[in-house]
């Protein structure tokens, strides 16, 4: 006999609302359907109300975690229309941005991870790390969240010390491969929590045309920094881990992975972040009429913003957001179809999930 | 890497793709949109997003879809008469959640699939103009 249990919205795992009706038989899970909408917040159609620099500002609330990722694309996309090219500082700046907000995302869900997993002390590991990160991120920006990094032609704030943010970095990537990454890679408590659980096989990743680590940890290449390379990324030495075994563990073993790959990035960066201006000063522009379209890496996957504008409009005319975790969640009804019902928190967890980014 | 020249070829057209800030266009002609889908799932494009736009006055809407080709951007627009344009759910699974969005945000329908509600929980029925519910309630006000 099967039976409907619901998870969510005040979900177990997450402290985000989305609601997952699982379909089980004994401890089995059968099948699923998601719910999301719980916190629709019509951003894109406020976007519509604002000028060029107040849609920035609000852009930059879409999410709690990767809100630089979307001002840098939704600049990036505005750039296409006012013809503006950031100074090369600036597109290494962006760059070092972006790289510390993946490690922050990332250490954040290896934390959650590890609390799923019954870590706890390496929950409170992974914290402590990530709180570091954050140090970085307000030590460049002030903030620790919204950290307004980004305009239209460039970044708002220099980073005045690159040394000095560099040995953070170096500390950080020290306790990252002394504590964190050995845990995640080699601990025997780690793989049989996550290895062969919530498994995406590679025909399905390709299907549900899913993004960022879970489409690398199906055996997907992808990586935008690579395959289309913005701001500074073609300047950077870096490998894109890929696992082919589609699986919770092949998700924690991608983004354990990235984390020493952000450091490797963020190395090169930081000692090559060339001299000159961090913006397009006093450089007055205007946006055409027309639709600008921008992709980034974000920690979770691909984001993509269409911009429309009219010419001598004070507001867009439309602002379309692709966010990651849009195209990953409808993978969660595959990966758990056939699972049992105790994993079911962590195989929706492996994807890290962004609610606020999927409602807009 | 696929060449991008095998796209029209596939599609029995002769336009070519042209770029333009960072996106390969190509202007379909009468192809229809299921045609796009099973042309792009032969390449093994991965699909990306369709973004809705509402034109001026009575003008109607434009959609555009977006396919991810080995870091390629292409891009195809298709101008809507009516206020509505062939689903391709059942060819690419990835363009459910966007069309089931677009029918809630827009009431554009998407002819041959069911839709369920996404973004939306309350109030009516999914599948009206949000936009002009919006302008009508402000008149009110």
């Amino acid at each position: 006999m099967s039976y409907k249990i619901p998870m969510g919205p005040y979900h177990p795992a997450l402290e985000e609302p989305y609601k997952l009706d699982m379909i089980c038989e004994g401890e089995t899970v059968i099948d699923a359907k998601l719910h999301i909408g719980f916190n629709f917040r019509g951003i894109e159609h406020l976007a519509e109300t604002r000028n060029h620099i107040q849609v920035i500002a609000l852009m930059e609330r879409v999410c709690g975690i990767c809100s630089n990722i979307h001002t840098l694309t939704l600049c990036r996309a505005m750039e296409g229309l006012t013809g503006l090219t950031p100074p090369p500082r600036a597109q290494y700046i962006r760059v070092i941005m972006a790289e510390l907000e993946r490690l922050h995302s990332h250490v954040l869900w290896a934390g959650i991870a590890a609390k799923l997993m019954g870590f706890k002390t390496m929950f409170m590991t992974c914290f402590e790390i990530r709180e570091q990160v954050m140090d970085i991120l307000a030590a460049i920006s002030g903030n620790r969240v919204n950290y307004s990094m980004n305009r239209i032609g460039g970044v708002n704030r220099d980073i005045t010390d690159p040394q000095s943010i560099l040995k953070m970095v170096e500390a950080l990537e020290g306790e990252m491969a002394r504590t964190v990454i050995p845990i995640f890679t080699t601990s025997r408590t780690a793989r049989s929590r996550c290895a062969g659980i919530g498994v995406l096989t590679k025909e399905q990743a390709v299907a549900l045309g899913v993004v960022g680590p879970v489409a690398r940890a199906s055996g997907l290449p992808q990586d935008l920094r690579k395959d289309a390379p913005y701001a500074a990324y073609a300047e950077m030495e870096f490998d894109v881990p890929v696992q082919p075994d589609g699986d919770v563990r092949a998700r924690l073993l991608v983004r354990a992975l990235e984390i020493m790959e952000s450091c490797k990035i963020l190395r090169q960066a930081l000692a090559k972040l060339p001299p000159g201006e961090i913006h397009t000063e006093g450089e007055k522009f205007a946006f055409i009429t027309g639709t600008s379209t921008a992709r980034v890496e974000a920690p979770r996957g691909e984001v993509m913003y269409s911009v429309s504008w009219k010419e001598g409009s004070r507001n867009p005319a439309r602002v379309h957001v692709r966010t990651p975790t849009f195209v990953v969640m409808p993978a969660i009804r595959w990966m758990v179809q056939g699972a049992r019902l105790a994993d079911t928190p962590l195989i929706q967890a492996s994807i890290d999930p962004c609610y606020s980014c999927t409602d807009r | 890497m696929i060449p991008l020249e095998t796209i029209p070829e596939k599609l029995g057209i002769s336009e070519s793709f042209v770029e333009k800030g960072g996106v390969h266009w190509l202007a379909l002609g009468a192809v229809n949109v299921r045609a796009l889908a099973k042309a792009m799932n032969e390449v093994h494009a991965r699909f990306i997003t369709i973004t809705a736009y509402q034109l001026p006055k009575d003008e109607g809407f434009r959609l555009e879809y977006h396919w991810d080709l080995n870091g390629r951007l292409l891009g195809f627009s298709f101008q809507l008469t009516g206020k509505s344009i062939e689903s391709i759910f059942d060819l690419t699974e990835a363009a459910d959640w966007i069309e089931r969005e677009i029918h809630e945000e827009y009431g554009i329908d998407f002819p041959g699939r069911e839709y369920e509600p996404l973004l939306l929980r309350q109030g009516e029925t999914p599948g009206v103009n949000l936009r002009d519910v919006v302008a009508v309630s402000q008149e009110k006000i």
